[in-house]
């Protein structure tokens, strides 16, 4: 497997509304390495969120292509890319979007319900995988009864289930106070490390402490990569947002 | 979490809107159900009356509306159920048909029994048990040969005079004369319609209603039943202006008539079900409306089209069964209901009271069967799916990225 995770080449995406035609993202490479915990940072409107849709295939591009692991994703169609998705892509939403009707674990337990995994194996990952979010004492709780940091975390573990290669972000700590959003990305550290899950993180986010943990990042404005931030600018105490920008 | 548990989940969350829908449904099929089970009920009844008309396999009777036979002088016709006659003579002549087994006459007209008016049939005893099987006499005896003044009730007759054998009753055709009658016997013949029915010697019905020598059906046997048809145009061709019925021809109207009937129920209850299915499509659309997040989350994760399709169809099917079976829960009990509920309207026409005097009213009593209740809980279901398949199809077809950006 190669040592590239997720490459995009020539990258465009152009929204038609009406007559007029409105670009989201210009002829976007972008190489992300295994392993790394990247983030891609840049002002509303900068095309963030279209260059993550288009990487996880909830969108086709208008031109160019998206690579995960070496596999084409413009070139599955609607069956396979779900199957892609569930055993390769793990995604994490602002809004946590866990489904309401649902515990905890039962949220955790869909990726392996769909992967068709055994009632009692799933049962008992999505329990580990609350353990090592933190919340096995809130397996049987709906969304509605966890803080907005729990929540996320149950949607980290639901992310998690499949033990994909790459888990994909966008603006995960948007909704959350700065504890819990610390939390996450302590977290997010640990699995990375881990010898067990070692996944490739893609954060989309304008958020200085989820940038100050990434080991990668990348600035986006008006639908183009702009520039990789350095080493010391990632760990710059002064970092803002609006600095970077 | 199975599509069975995450449908049940979903409508779980929307309780009051899922019970009106349902309540939809529950109409539609338990219209249905109860109209299905008044035609069975329908069914079984003529069945029974056709069959307990008497085992003649013909019956001949007078096919002309007026003239020199015709009993319907003043003060008679009102109380004749037919108001042509025969003369029994004729039995000579069909005697001598080729297939002709044995026949039997008989004088059929309304009168007063005990007060109450009801349905006296005169028979001639000799032959009548010989050409129709005799009647299901459950007390006491049937009327012998040469007996005179005797009465076999009906037992709906007998339970309104509380009458017991051995009794006399006063049978006549206006409430103020009549003769005295021993009762001899009690028949049943399972149909309430036919027990309101009396059976005594023809030599006394022609003289109470002044008719010696004439009556107004004559029954026959045929040797075959397969020359009933041969037995019958012979009959025809040898005696004009008489009606010749069989029961082949009777079950094949009745069926006819049930055919229609059947038909026009039917296409009412479907169209009570169709109302009900546009409940389950709107409440399925909004459903699918209202979920587009849940939607694109599950895509993002990475279910397909066809699971997400499932969870739609799943909820559609519940709405539909869980209509169905309530409906014909509703239905069976309805129909039990039913004739109680015919004869608390009409209550006000009791048994020998009400119209000219007296009347007796049949009760269709619904009749449930397994088909019906599999037909109409199918057909609920069934309904249910078809309404749900364009908002589960909708839903199916929704991109995680426009679901995301509906949000």
């Amino acid at each position: 497997m190669s040592e590239i995770t997720v490459k995009t080449i020539e990258l465009t995406k152009v929204y038609t509304r009406g007559k007029v035609e409105v670009p989201a993202l210009n002829d976007v490479n972008l190489q992300i390495p295994r392993g790394e915990i990247v983030c891609i940072v840049g002002p509303s409107g900068s095309g963030k969120t279209t260059l993550l849709n288009l990487i996880c295939g909830f969108d086709k591009p208008t031109h160019g292509r998206v690579l995960i692991n070496d596999v084409d994703l413009t070139m599955l169609d609607d069956k396979e890319l779900a199957d892609f998705r569930l055993l390769t892509i793990g995604f994490i939403f602002q809004f946590y979007n866990l489904i309401p009707t649902l515990t905890a674990l039962e949220n955790v337990e869909i990726p392996l319900d769909l992967a068709k995994v055994s009632k009692k194996e799933r049962q008992n990952r999505a329990l580990d995988l609350l353990k090592i979010v933190g919340l096995e004492t809130r397996a049987d709780h709906k969304p509605d009864e966890l803080s907005g940091g729990e929540q996320q975390r149950v949607a980290i573990a639901r992310a998690l289930a499949n033990n994909p290669s790459v888990i994909l972000a966008d603006e995960p700590t948007g909704d959350l106070d700065s504890k819990s959003a610390m939390m996450f990305m302590e977290l997010v550290k640990t699995l990375n490390k881990s010898p067990d899950y070692n996944q490739t993180f893609v954060i989309v986010t304008h958020d200085p402490l989820v940038v100050h943990e990434c080991t990668k990042a990348f600035t986006i404005r008006d639908g183009r990569i702009e520039r990789e931030l350095s080493k010391e600018e990632i760990d710059s105490e002064h970092l803002h947002t609006g600095i970077v920008f | 979490m199975s599509t069975l548990n995450m449908a049940f989940r979903s409508l779980g969350r929307r309780r009051l809107r899922m019970g009106l829908t349902v309540s939809g449904i529950v109409v539609g099929v338990t219209v249905m159900f109860i109209l299905l089970s008044l035609i069975s009920g329908m069914d079984v009844q003529v069945r029974g009356m056709v069959r307990t008309l008497g085992g003649a396999d013909i019956t001949v009777s007078n096919a002309t509306t007026r003239g020199p036979d015709n009993l319907g002088g003043p003060g008679n016709g009102m109380f004749l159920n037919a108001t042509r006659t025969l003369p029994e003579s004729l039995t000579q002549t069909i005697d001598k048909i080729l297939g002709v087994y044995a026949i039997s006459p008989q004088l059929e007209f309304n009168a007063y029994v005990g007060g109450n008016r009801v349905t006296v049939i005169g028979i001639d005893p000799a032959t009548y048990s010989e050409v129709t099987g005799g009647l299901n006499v459950v007390s006491g005896s049937s009327i012998s040969n040469n007996e005179k003044y005797k009465i076999v009730l009906g037992k709906a007759v007998a339970d309104s005079l509380a009458a017991t054998i051995g009794e006399s009753v006063t049978v006549g055709t206006t409430l103020t004369d009549g003769e005295p009658f021993t009762v001899v016997g009690i028949f049943e013949t399972g149909t309430s319609f036919q027990e309101y029915t009396c059976y005594i010697p023809l030599e006394d019905a022609q003289t109470i209603t002044n008719q010696e020598g004439l009556v107004t059906e004559i029954l026959v046997k045929c040797e075959d039943p397969n020359d009933v048809s041969s037995v019958s145009s012979a009959i025809s061709a040898s005696i004009p202006n008489v009606r010749v019925t069989s029961q082949t021809l009777m079950v094949s109207q009745q069926s006819q008539m049930l055919n229609t009937l059947t038909m026009f129920f039917t296409a009412l209850g479907l169209v009570a079900i169709f109302a009900g299915s546009f409940g389950v499509a709107n409440t399925m659309l909004m459903s699918v409306s209202e979920s587009t997040r849940e939607i694109g989350t599950l895509k993002a994760i990475g279910a397909r089209n066809s699971r997400i399709m499932g969870i739609f169809l799943t909820e559609a099917l519940l709405i539909g069964s869980i209509g169905g079976g309530i409906g014909v829960i509703v239905g069976v009990v309805l129909s039990y209901v039913f004739p109680n509920l015919t004869r608390g309207i009409f209550g006000f026409m009791p048994f020998g009271g009400g119209f000219g005097g007296g009347t007796t009213l049949p009760t269709i009593a619904p009749t449930i069967t397994l088909l019906n209740i599999v037909l109409c809980f199918s057909l609920g279901t069934l309904v249910g799916v078809l309404a749900g398949f364009y908002p589960a199809w909708r839903a199916a077809r929704m991109k995680p990225v426009e679901a995301f950006r509906h949000v």
